[in-house]
Formats: C-alpha cells, structure tokens, sequence
C-alpha cells in the first residue's frame, strides 16, 4: 500500500511539474507593463515581512527595512501606492513567474539559475562571505589556520557550500541552528565562525571581543530588485531609476536610515552599491 | 519574565496584529471546516456507492488530496491557477478551498468508515417499518453515524486549525507568520522573544481548539 | 378464515449459486398463524426475508393483497407498511428513545401527528407491560424487554401481516416466556402472522398451521397436533426426534 501510494504521489507529482513548463512558455504575459501599473495606481512589491533589518513589520504593523525604503521610494517616484506582499525565501520567483507581484524586494541574491527565470535589475547591495573570530586570534586569511583549527558554519548555508567547494582543507565544524553555532563559537569549540557577511559583521558588533578578520571572502554576490522575465518596461525604470538616485547617494541614505544600527558605519561602502556599478575591490 | 521576552508583545499593536492573525487562521480554517463537514457527509455516502466508477473517482480524489502534502497543494491553489488559467485567487481564498478540499477528503473516508460500521440491520429494520431510503439516512443511518464520528471529527477539526499555519507560504499573514514578524523585528534587542511568543501562540492555538473540544464533550455527554 | 391475505408462487432463491428456496408456494389466509419450523439453514429465515423485500429472489412471485411486492422497487416503502418484520437481535434504534423509536415510522411514513402517534404507543407499551419505560434507551432495556418494544414498533403500523423472524433465539431462557406471551396475546385477537421458531411447545399453542422446511422446499404441512403427534414424513419425525431426550437414569 505504502508502495502505490509513493508511486502515485510521484506520477502526479512529475504530471503537475509537467503541466507547468508549458503553461508558462506559452502563456500570455503574466505580468502588468509600467503603464498597466501606472494605470492601476497601485504596485505589488513582494518583500520580507520578517527578515529584519532588510524586510520586517514593525510593532506598528508598518513595513520597514533596507528593501522597503527602497520600496517607498519606488512608489513614490512612479506615483503609485505600494501593496506589500509577504514572501518566503522559497516563493520569490514563483510569484514574479505568476504575475502575482510586480516587483521582488526581498534581499534576492543575483544567481545565474535565478536570472533563467527572472530579470534582474541593477544591484542595490553587495554580499559576501566573512569570519568572525574572538579577539584573543583575530583569523585575516584563511592560510592562518591549521590542521586542527575547526571553522564553525550552519549546515546548508552559502559558507559551508563555498569552503567545501573552494577550500576543502579547512577543517568544517557543522551547527544546525544559528544559536547552536553561536554557543559554539563562544565555548570555544571553533577557532572561527564563516557565514554571510551581514551576519558576522553583526555579530561582532552585538559581541565584545569579537572581529570580522575577514570581511569579504571568495566571490562577491550582489542584491537586486526582479521582475517578471520579460517585463521590460517595468525593468528599464527600475534602471533608470537605480542610476539616478546615485546623484543624491540614496542607498547611502537608506543603509544609514536602516541597517546602520545593525551592521555600523564600518561596512557601509562595502556593502552598499550606488548607481548600480559594483566597485572593483 | 523579561528573561522570556513577553514585553515584546505589548509594544505597540504587537498584541493586537498576534489576536488579528489568529481571527485569520480561524477564519480559514471554519469556513474550510463548514464546508469540509458538509461536503464530507455527501463524499462519504458516495464512497460507499457499490459503482466502481464511482468507487474509482471517490478513491482517487482522496489519495490525490491525501498524499500531496498541504504545502503543494496550496502552491498549486494559489500559483498554479494563475499560471494554467489565468485566476488571481487571493491568497485566503486559494487556502479556503485547499483546506476545504482537504477536509472534505479526510471527512468523507470518517463518514464511509462510520457508515460501513452502522449493522446492516439497522437499514433493514428500518426499510421494514416502511422507511424509504432517504428518510432511513436520514433518521437513523446519520444520527447514529454522526455520534460515532465525534471524536475523529473533532481530531480533524484541530488538526485543521493547527495546519492553517502553512498558509504563510502563499503570502497570508496569519498568527504564526505574526508571531516570527514580531519575533524577528526584536531580534537585535530581544534576542530570547522567540520563547515568550511562541509560548503566547501555543497558548491561543490551545483556547481556539479548546471551545471545540468543549463543545464535543457536551454532545457525547448527551448523547451517551 | 378470511380472505387470501399472502400468496407465493413457485418461489426460487438462491446465494451465489446455491438454491436456498427452490419452487416454494404457499398461501396465508387473514387471521391465520403459520409457524416454520425446520432444521438450520433450511431457509426459513430466508423465506421471510423475502417476503418483506429484504432479499432479492431469482424466480417465482410473492403477492400481498393482490399486489406483487417484488415488481416495483418504488412502491416497496408502501407495500413494507403492511407488513410488519421483527428481527431476532432487535434492532432499535439505539439513538432514539423507546418513544421514538415506535413513533418514528407512523410520524414519518405515515405522516401522523405526535399526540396521535404518541398515545397509541403509549398505549400499545402499556399492553406489553412496559409504558413506565418510554423515556428510556434501548441500551437501558433487558433482552425481553427491546424485543417487546420492537414488536410494539411493527405493530404500530397496523401491519396486515407480521413477520416474527425467531424473535426469542438471542434471549436468555427466563425471558423467552414474556416475549411469546405477546405473541400469544397476539394470536388471541386474530393477527395474521408468519413465524419462524425453535420453541416447538410454543408453535404447538400458537400456530393454526406448521410448515415443516426442509432443503428450501416445505416438506411437510398441518394441523399443530397432527404434525407433531403423528409427523407423515421421515424427515419430519427425524426433525422431532431432536427435541426429545430418553430418560437415562432411573
């Protein structure tokens, strides 16, 4: 019985992800042009309701964060008012292949496989991997490690993919949750912590006798609003606009306004992109 | 307390937004629990239609509905509409119908069992006093059917209520989805609020199923 | 005797191939007692099953009053009201109460008022000895007690007929009497009945005619006093003999 039944989940599982792929060659465009949206008056932006400090809710129930600020002023250039939609890691692209939402503001990570089904804008931010380690031994490259000095990272996040992949012989010291990881660091147990930069420059902030040795290690990932693929009216003003707020430093601005208090003053050029030009280290 | 981080949810109209996604899982989840025992009373009759084809289709549908895992299903309610035909369901309605569709799966199965465990004596005494087949259901077959489904309805109610909580992943914001918004806005200054709302949430899912399982307990009292 | 009340022509019944009733015939004239008797799995039980439409038979015909109850599946909730069947294991409802389980029927089918229904019940409980139990459950009855309850619900229908389906055969010897007592009483104001049983000293008492079933044909029919003084065929004295023991002890 359980046999059939996993057989028959699979089929209809295979039937649905084939029913899919020709739906969405075929179909008329899923998503609304500027004009469309300008028309409506209202723009469906999707972002994070509760990754703070890029896209959370407040205690007032207001949108806030990195992205939203952006978001607000995309509403207020175009002259429409915003719909925010709470997404999910996981239904990001699902909701610009559906039309559901014009805009995606959700710290999405500019990837190739990604950009397959999306179109990405200009960039907004940077992202890169960093080590954080305890005062005592501040890590600056990851040559200063031995044999057997363990580097803490969570399980099936970027850094533990990144150091198998580039640095096999740095000895990995594998945590499920962020806490455990942390407790980790604290008792000792690892010479270092690898995970995003944002999280481990925060974290040195929030903890005395911590340093982010490394700052930004391996290739470095940029932040970008997506549209529909194909959405090419709705992507070019997004360009342009991306390009123009760099006359005022708006996403200066904007890290100050929001991820100041997280991250400090420190990173500020390093991890903010203005005009959408991504400066050569 | 502090150490629990409760004060979190008295900033601002934290409270409130936890008490407003709780109405909105509780709204789901009755609107899908009214229909589900509705249509599930007619499922389950028709599950246990002697017509193979009949049979075939009833079966079907429940397999499909029981295997795919509730998270596909919405995907499939909510995005998968808008890609094959072009619907715009809003996300409440796209879970209204997975959690009805759902229910009304898992409801009819407890009506057939029910009624294949109903003597076939009981139809026959009454077919015997001149009952036709519809007053027979009706007064005798479902009474006694429905006094037998109490506690596994009751099950399944709460398992609805508990369930609706996967709806955050097509965009509604209910209590749980709330509960990490407030849990993540603090995450910097509160770090441990995770504890104290998490608590808060398991304590209002707990006194949304209570009146349920209240309500249950009176009726088999009654009925007994 | 009066009129021909029940008539079965050549009536052939069988189960997944097998012959249960095989070119059965037999009338039933209004105010008549006939009591089957027979060895298990003769299809006595059968026999009555078919009479109220419970089972679906393969040859032959039944007619009651005239009207042949297996030729319209829709006239089958009217022809059932004139016939009343009482099963061996009861079968009350067990979510109404003793009141509502022998009001149900006439408030639904016949469509009377619940005074009406109800005072007649009332009264019907009362000849049975049980009207202080009407607001009771079945569950609170004794074995005797449900059977007499389901004899008062079939009887509420004014039935031309009453089927007993060896109504005593699921109870406790000290509570056979009270139940075959009604019966008796039954007999004594002239109902037409058809009964199945094992108690042979009481099919002697009540019974105008014994059917003696045997391999789905009647073997044997008469007079009580002549079928069990004086049985005419083998088979029927070897039944009898069954019931009979010798003294082993002086």
């Amino acid at each position: 019985m359980l046999n059939t039944k996993k057989v028959l989940a699979l089929t209809l599982t295979l039937l649905f992800v084939f029913a899919l792929i020709p739906a969405a060659a075929q179909a008329a465009p899923v998503y609304r042009s500027l004009d469309e949206i300008k028309a409506d008056g209202t723009i469906n932006i999707g972002v994070f309701s509760d990754k703070n400090p890029f896209g959370y809710v407040d205690e007032n129930g207001e949108y806030q964060g990195y992205d939203v600020y952006f978001a607000e002023r995309i509403g207020k250039d175009l002259g429409v008012k915003i719909n925010y939609v709470s997404t999910e890691a996981a239904n990001r692209v699902e909701y610009l292949e559906t039309g559901k939402v014009d805009i995606i503001l959700a710290n999405f990570t500019v990837t190739p496989e990604r950009a397959e089904k999306v179109d990405f804008a200009l960039p907004y931010m940077n992202v890169a991997l960093g080590v954080v380690s305890p005062d005592s031994r501040v890590i600056t490259d990851l040559s200063e490690l031995s044999a057997d000095d363990p580097v803490i990272v969570i399980s099936g996040t970027t850094a533990e993919t990144y150091l198998i992949a580039n640095n096999p012989e740095v000895k990995l010291q594998k945590y499920d949750t962020y806490a455990n990881a942390k407790n980790a660091l604290e008792n000792g147990n690892g010479v270092a912590w690898a995970n995003d930069n944002t999280e481990v420059i925060a974290f040195a902030l929030q903890n005395a006798g911590y340093t982010v040795g490394i700052p930004s290690l391996g290739s470095q990932d940029t932040i970008a609003p997506a549209v529909s693929k194909g959405n090419d009216t709705l992507l070019k003003w997004l360009n342009d606009e991306i390009v123009s707020l760099a006359d005022e430093q708006f996403f200066h601005k904007d890290y100050e306004a929001t991820l100041a208090e997280t991250y400090g003053l420190d990173y500020e050029d390093s991890l903010v992109v203005e005009g959408g030009t991504v400066k050569a280290e | 307390m502090q150490a629990l981080g409760f004060e979190v949810l008295w900033k601002g109209k934290n409270f409130a937004r936890l008490m407003g996604g709780l109405w909105v899982a509780l709204r789901i989840s009755l609107i899908a629990v009214g229909i589900s025992l509705v249509a599930g009373v007619l499922m389950g009759a028709l599950m246990t239609r002697k017509n193979p084809v009949v049979k075939a289709l009833t079966r079907l549908y429940l397999e499909t509905v029981r295997i795919m895992p509730q998270m596909v299903l919405l995907f499939l309610a909510f995005f998968g509409t808008t890609r094959w035909f072009g619907w715009n369901l809003s996300g409440e309605t796209a879970s209204v119908i997975v959690f009805a569709l759902w229910g009304t799966a898992e409801m009819g199965d407890l009506v057939r069992g029910a009624l294949e465990s109903i003597p076939r004596h009981q139809y026959e005494s009454a077919a015997a006093l001149g009952l036709d087949g519809k007053q027979s259901f009706l007064y005798v077959i479902l009474p006694q059917t429905l006094r037998r489904l109490l506690p596994q309805v009751i099950n399944l109610v709460t398992r609805m209520i508990k369930t609706t909580s996967l709806v955050l992943m097509i965009g509604v914001v209910e209590m749980l989805k709330v509960a990490q918004q407030i849990i993540e806005a603090n995450r910097m200054k509160v770090p441990n609020a995770a504890f104290g709302v998490y608590l808060t949430v398991l304590v209002l899912y707990f006194l949304a199923c209570w009146p349920v399982s209240l309500l249950a307990k009176a009726l088999e009292k009654r009925w007994s | 005797m009066g009129r021909e009340l029940l008539r079965i022509e050549h009536l052939h019944k069988e189960f997944e191939g097998k012959t249960v009733l095989d070119d059965l015939s037999l009338t039933l004239r209004e105010g008549e007692v006939a009591v089957i008797v027979g060895p298990s799995g003769c299809g006595k039980s059968t026999l009555l099953r078919c009479v109220n439409a419970l089972e679906p038979v393969q040859g032959g015909s039944i007619f009651l009053d005239g009207e042949e109850i297996h030729a319209d599946p829709r006239k089958l909730p009217q022809l059932r009201q004139k016939v009343g069947m009482v099963f061996q294991s009861y079968e009350l409802f067990p979510h109404k109460s003793i009141l509502d389980n022998i009001t149900l029927a006439p408030r639904m089918v016949q469509k009377r008022g619940r005074e009406d229904a109800e005072a007649e019940a009332l009264a019907l409980l009362e000849r049975v000895g049980l009207a202080d139990r009407a607001k009771d459950y079945p569950r609170q009855l004794s074995g005797g007690q449900k059977q007499r309850v389901a004899i008062v619900r079939s009887l509420i229908m004014h039935p031309a007929l009453m089927l007993f389906d060896e109504v005593t055969a699921a109870l406790d010897p000290e509570m056979v009497r009270e139940v075959l007592d009604v019966l008796l009483d039954l007999a004594k104001q002239g109902r037409t009945m058809l009964i199945v049983t094992h108690e042979m000293q009481f099919a002697r008492a009540v019974a105008d005619r014994i059917l003696f079933l045997d391999d789905g044909g009647i073997v044997e029919e008469g007079r009580p006093l002549d079928f069990f003084d004086h049985p005419k065929t083998e088979r029927a004295q070897r039944f009898l003999n069954t019931f009979t023991f010798e003294t082993v002890k002086e």
